[in-house]
This record gives structure tokens, sequence and C-alpha cells, in this order.
């Protein structure tokens, strides 16, 4: 096979890392909903696909695992089972087996090294029914005439599609019940993108005919069939010797049939004129309406019924129909792409500059036409750079039960804005630290559920996690109803270390005082989690959180919850920057943290508490002299000063600057490895001259100069 | 250890695809075969596990080649290669004996699974 199959591989192991995030996404969602049929569909699907790729792909022990697991869903479908919190955890197991095994598969070892013996043997008990527990005696040909399959999903639902039957038919159904043929109901769906729709029906009465069954009535009719006017369900009815299982199974033999229902129709003999039998009736339209009209079962539904079964259709054909509107490309391919974007923002700004100077009329235009152009450009490469953050927030449902039921905790995880677009890299970086955050909320800041009993909390903790865009940040919420941060405990474990006296401290804003637990090595595992109830290894989540240019802030009320917040900015390789002169340097200053700028007389200037601070609007800002940072030679006598306003968390500082030179796209590029203990700057441009103006890092320049 | 197949098509290039699909899914390629009646010829000397069969061929269509090789053998498996629009042909064939049927251009999915479903 050799290359071919690796052309093949990366597809599979892309596909399948997709499927396994459906498949726990809906493992939770029926676990909390065991009835779901939507949910018990899609498993189905996901399982039999993964099912068929890993065996296509020859990955033997995962095809085995996935059949088994398929049984079992087959079962549920057909509720010959019930969603246990038992046989859910064994289904966790499977779906974890899987994973390990794509996993395996994805870093050049095979499905083999994963050993998934123990967990047939489990699923092999259920299927031979030991741990099965019967929603319905199950249909033998011995039951025919009732509705034996009145367990099958769409009859639960009651959404069967109404059909009516001539008269004739029904005398038919009637004469052939005395000749030992029993009336069957059948329903059959093609699946979706069946070519040739009227050959592959074909193929289903050719197979009826086959098994000695005589087809009375279809719907749509034969002429309809033939003419290929049917969307992909025809409805039949037919007189059979055979048992419907047998039925069943020869139907959906034939390929590209998605599903056949069977079941025996009841009639009535004589006395109830052409009715259908009123038990049978009954029994299946569940407690709806059950008019006596001659028709198939459940022609008395209602319409929203129908139409409740239409839309359960419609929902994975719309997301399979979008899945084939995309394609896949490498992240490499994209990276490449964003450098190449980078370098022709940057050429045009040298253009713009250079022939700025000449005040050519003629290529005024086309260079705006550029302008306009690249802007696209960049927007639409960074768009394609976005992913929905989902792609974080799927796997914490799973993590969040798994550490809920480890420490006996009852615990809802209530995800929001998960649809929200961030830049790849955001998405690659920001897993690690949410998963620090919501195991702290789950294991420190919700309280075990005897404790929310006696504090008259409802007994399930909640942690929400939200995601939304404000501006050009995206800002995630990580919020639990726990026990809270405790001030005053935080303040004498920063007393002890003496970050603060106990004077200061009591001045200090609940924010400031929540932010020592961010400080590397404030916080111990042991102390910590009795001490605050958070706090493990905040230091390192703000370390990350930062490295990708966000920030991160902390509210919390005691006994009633914490939130923590991130900001993100939404992409991290190109920012608006103001440009700024200091002495004969160019620097630049993100515009995400300016506030405003000013031009103010340098008698303004005033001393308060020994710091240099201006007045703007009866707020006091405190200033800092760039020049004086950067230790570049001051000259005093100036009768004005430019100063820009920043904004870091919730406070403005003003920076001094000699100029301000205006407003570009600047492209980051990291200092490397060797500059990384400098921390005034985030990084480095070039500039449009092609010259090369070092990023302001904002809040570490004020840090240390205020 | 694969199930036998003989792949039936004029086109060269169509039985190339179709070769390399079912080798890549643990059949064998028990033989070609570019007309109806090569198929007659080269089914009763090789006894496939199952023949794929284009329909529209020179010599001898896939139809006629079905009934005559199913007069041979009864029991012989065989799914109908169609294009689009040759509905009726393909009932034609299917009524001609034919287990199956798949569609130019072919989905290796589908093409399995009518293999799988044919000689499972």
């Amino acid at each position: 096979m050799g290359n071919e199959f690796d052309q093949y591989l990366s597809t599979f192991i892309d596909e399948t890392k997709e499927y396994m995030s459906t498949l726990n996404e809906q493992m939770l969602l029926l676990e909390n909903e065991p009835d779901n049929m939507e949910a018990i569909n899609e498993i189905f699907r996901t399982i039999h696909t993964l099912k068929g790729m890993s065996g296509t792909m020859g990955f033997s022990n995962m095809a085995k695992l996935s059949h088994r697991m398929e049984n079992i869903f087959d079962l549920i479908r057909t509720e010959k089972l019930k969603v246990t919190h038992d046989n859910s955890d064994l289904l966790f197991a499977g779906v974890d087996l899987l994973e390990k095994m794509t996993d395996s598969i994805s870093t050049g070892g095979s499905d083999e090294s994963v050993d998934i013996s123990q967990v047939l043997t489990q699923y092999e008990r259920i299927l031979n029914g030991e741990d099965l527990e019967p929603v319905d005696s199950v249909d033998t040909p011995s039951k025919t005439e009732e509705f034996p399959e009145k367990s099958s999903e769409e009859q639960n639902e009651g959404s069967e599609s109404p059909i009516d039957i001539p008269d004739e038919v029904i005398n038919v159904l009637r004469e052939g019940k005395g000749a030992g043929f029993k009336p069957y109901y059948a329903k059959i769906r093609l699946e979706e993108g069946t070519l040739l729709k009227s050959a592959r029906m074909y193929m289903v009465f050719h197979k009826l005919e086959e098994l000695n069954s005589e087809v009375l009535y279809s719907k749509p009719d034969v002429e309809k069939i033939e003419d290929e006017v049917f969307d992909r369900e025809v409805e039949i009815i037919f007189l059979s010797k055979l048992a419907e299982s047998k039925l069943v199974k020869a139907l959906s033999s034939i390929s590209e049939i998605e599903n056949v229902k069977i079941f025996v129709l009841t009639v009535k003999n004589e006395t109830g004129g052409n009715n259908m039998s009123e038990s049978g009736y009954e029994e299946q339209a569940n407690g709806k309406a059950t008019q006596k009209k001659q028709n198939i079962p459940n022609m008395n539904q209602d319409k929203s019924n129908q139409e409740e079964e239409n839309s359960n259709f419609k929902k994975p054909q719309t997301a399979s129909s979008k899945l084939t509107r995309t394609i896949r490309v490498d992240t490499e391919k994209l990276d490449t792409l964003m450098n190449l974007m980078a370098e022709l923002v940057i050429a045009r700004s040298r253009i713009n500059e250079t022939l700025k100077k000449y005040d050519i009329k003629q290529v005024d235009e086309s260079l705006a036409q550029l302008s306009r152009n690249t802007s696209d450009l960049q927007n639409i490469v960074m768009k394609i750079r976005m992913v929905p953050i989902s792609y974080v927030f799927n796997r914490f449902p799973r993590m969040v039960r798994d550490l809920a039921r480890k420490n006996n905790k009852e615990i809802q995880l209530i995800i929001s804005g998960q649809e929200t677009e961030v830049d790849r890299t955001v998405v690659e970086e920001i897993g690690d630290p949410l998963v620090h955050l919501l195991r702290n909320a789950v294991d420190h800041g919700i309280e075990s559920t005897e404790e929310r009993y006696k504090l008259g909390k409802p007994p399930t903790g909640i942690v929400r996690l939200d995601a939304k865009h404000e501006g050009n940040n995206v800002v995630i919420d990580v919020q639990d109803d726990g026990k809270g941060l405790d001030r005053e405990k935080i303040i004498a474990k920063a007393v002890e270390r003496g970050l603060t006296d106990e004077m200061s401290a009591a001045a200090l804003s609940d924010e400031e005082v929540f932010s020592f637990i961010f400080l590397p090595g404030f916080s111990t595992k042991d102390e910590v989690t009795d001490l605050s109830g958070r706090g493990v290894g905040m230091d390192v989540v703000k370390t990350s959180i930062e490295n990708l240019n966000g920030s991160i802030s902390i509210e919390s009320e005691k006994g009633k919850g914490t939130k923590v917040t991130i900001r993100l900015p939404l992409t991290l390789a190109i920012i608006q920057a103001l440009l700024v002169k200091v002495s004969n340097l160019v620097y630049a200053i993100p515009i995400a943290s300016i506030d405003s700028t000013l031009n103010l007389p340098t008698s303004e200037i005033q001393i308060v508490q020994s710091r240099e601070v201006v007045v703007i609007r009866g707020e006091i800002i405190p200033i800092v002299w760039l020049k004086e940072v950067f230790q570049l030679p001051i000259d005093e006598d100036k009768e004005n000063i430019h100063v820009v306003i920043v904004k870091v968390g919730n406070k403005k500082f003003g920076l001094v600057v000699d100029g301000l030179l205006g407003q570009d796209d600047i492209v980051i590029k990291s200092l490397g490895k060797l500059l990384k203990d400098v921390n005034e700057f985030s990084g480095a441009a070039i500039l449009g001259d092609g010259s090369i103006s070092l990023i302001l890092e904002i809040a570490n320049i004020v840090h240390q100069n205020v | 250890m694969g199930k036998r197949v003989l792949i039936v098509d004029d086109a060269a290039f169509m039985r190339m695809i179709l070769k390399d699909i079912v080798t890549k899914n643990g059949y064998e390629v028990a033989g070609e075969a570019a007309n109806g009646l090569e198929a007659i010829e080269r089914y009763k000397e090789l006894k496939p596990d199952v023949t794929t069969m284009d329909i529209t061929m020179p010599e001898m269509n896939g139809i006629d080649a079905i009934k005559k090789i199913k007069e041979a053998d009864s029991e012989a498996k065989v799914i109908v290669c169609s294009a689009m629009g040759q509905q009726a042909m393909v009932i034609d064939a299917i009524q001609a004996g034919a287990k199956d049927f798949i569609v130019k251009p072919f989905q290796h999915s589908r093409v399995i699974e009518a293999l799988n479903k044919v000689t499972g």
C-alpha cells in the first residue's frame, strides 16, 4: 500500500478525530437525556462510519470495537436496551479506547497496541442480554397480531407518515391473511445521495418478489417511483409469509438502504368494517388521539409530529452538505499564507511610503486600490485561520463530567459562545490554561454536594464557560458558583510572604488582592486548596495567556463563586499600532491598549505623592517618560509634551513621547529566544520605509516604572 | 485470502480504477474482460467470487452477458456498473440477475459496500 496508504491515513486521522469529538459530545447529551433519539442515531451513524473507515484502513482492532459498539447502539436504537449510568460508563470507556487507538495511529503506531479485550468482554455480556433491560417483549413472528415494533423510534415519536389504503387493498389484505400471508407495512428510506433511486427502489420490489411477497400498494405509486418522483422514502403495503425480522434483514441487505421499518398490520376480520384493529391501533398511537379510520396506523397524528420528523431528517442532511463544502488544508500552508500576507502588508506600506515623497497623482488611485485589496485579502486570510472555539470547548464537557464523578460532586457545565471564532494559534494555546481553570473550578471551587446542601445552595454546582467577541478581542469567562476566594486568607498569605503589609493590604481593592494568586510561587497546592479554594498554578495560566498577548483577571465573591476572565487578541500576527517617536527612534504602541492621545503644556505636569501626574478631566493619570525608560537623552525645555494615554486593566497611564507619527498595520515578529528576557517589548515590526520598530509591551513598562 | 473479482469494462482506465479500489480493500482481481463475450469466457475459466459488469460494451453488452453467465452458473454474483441516466438498463440488469449496481463515477465506499454485500 505504501504511499497511497499514507495519503489516505492523514485524511482518516483527521476525520476520525472529528468523529471522536462528535461521539463524546453526543454521549454526554445521551447520558443526560437517555431518550434522545437524535443523539442515539447520531452516535450510531458515527460509530458505523468509524467502523467502515477503520475497516477500510485495515485497523482491525478499531473496527472490531466499533462494530461491537454499533451493535449495542443498535439495541439502544431499537429500544431493547436502556441507557443507564453503568452502561454509559462502559460506552465511554469504549470511546476512550477508540480515542487511544486514534492517537496511537496518528503518532505512527497501530491500533493493536491498545488492549480492548476487557471492554469487548463486557460488551459481549451486554449483547448477550445479561445486562439487558428489555423495554418491550421483543417481536417474534408469533406475535403478529400486535404491533411488535411499537418500540421502534418512530412509533414512539408517533411520527409515521400517514398513508391511505384503498378499500380494495384492505380486502386483499384480509384475504391474504386467510391464506397464511401476513399483511405488512414497510417504510424504506434510501441513503442520502443515492444515485438511480428508481433502480434502487426497484431492487426492493425485486427482492420482495424473490421472497414470494406480494406488493399491494405503495406510496408514492409505482409510476412515480419509476419516474424518480420521490425523495428518499417509499412506504409499501405487502403480503408475505416470512417473519418480519427476515424481511428486515433481506431488505437491509440491499445497498444504499439507510433504513427499513417493517411491521405487521392488524386487520380486523369482519365486524370492524374495514378498520384496522382497535387494540393495535391504540397501542401504537401511544395515547394520542385514536380515531377509527381506515388507514395505516398513525394516520391520525397531528401535523406537528410530521414537521418534527422532517426537521429530524433535515439536521443530518444540512450537516453533511456543509461538510462537503469544506476542504482540508495543511495548517503549515495556512501559516505560510499568513506570513506571505504579512510580507505583502509590509511591502504595501513601503510602496506607500516611497511614493508619498514624489506626490504623483496618477498612482494615488491605484495605490488606494492596492490598499483596499490588500486589506480585504488580509481579512480573508485571517478569517481562514479562524476556527470556532468549539474545537477547544468540545472536550470540556467530558472532562468536567469525569472530574465531577471522581470528586463525587454534581456539576453542570454550561457552555456558550462556542461558535466564537478565534485564530488557530489561539485555539492551540488556550486549551491548557482553560483545562487548568476548569479543573480549579471543579476541584476547589464547587463545594461537595453535602456542603452545598448545608449552605442552602442547589446541590448541582454550575460551571459556566463562555466565549464572545469584544472589539478586537475574544473574551473567555470561566465562572463557577462555588465557594469563591477568601480575601482575608489571601492577604494573610501575602503578608506572610512579604508581598505586602497589613496596613496597605487593607487599602487594596479585591481585584488587587486576588491578583496575588497569579504571582509565581504564591500558592502551593496543599495550602491553597484549603486556603482560597483556588489558585493552583495560576501563575502558569497567567504566563500562557500573556504569551498570547492576552490578559487575565479574577472576580470573586466569598460563598458565591469566582469568575476568571481571559481576554485575547483575535489574531496574533498583524495588529494596528500607533507609531511614536522617542528621540530619533520609532516605537509602536498597539492601538488596542491606547485610550487617547494628548498634547499638553509641560507646565501641566503635577507632582502627587512624589509621582509625576497629569490631570485630565478630573482624572489623575501617572505619566512615564519613555525617554527615561529607554535611557535616551532628555531635553527638558520643551513647552509641550505629547502624551499617549494607555489602559492597563482598568487603570490609565500616560506615556510621554516626542511625537506621533501615525497609525499603521504592523506585523509582529518575535524578538527571538536571545532577547526573551527583554520584557519592555513584545516584538518588532518592519515599517514601510524598511526600518525596524520595537513594539512596546505596555503592561510591563507601566508596572516597572510606576 | 481476499475474494476474487472479475472486472468487466471496455475502458482500460475504468478497469484500472476498479482494480485499484478492489485491491486496496482486500479483494483480489481474478481477471479482466473488455466486453460481454470475453466476460463469459473468463467467467467460466476463472470462476470468480464476484463480477463487476459494465453495461455498455462492444461485442456483447453487459445485460446479455449477465443472462449468459447466469445460465452457466445460477449462483453467479454480478454487480452492474452503470452511468447516470441508465436507470432502465439497470433495472433490466437486475431482472437478468445482477445483485447490486454501482454508479460511475465510482465512490470507493459504494463499490466496496456492494462487493461486501454481494459476497458477504
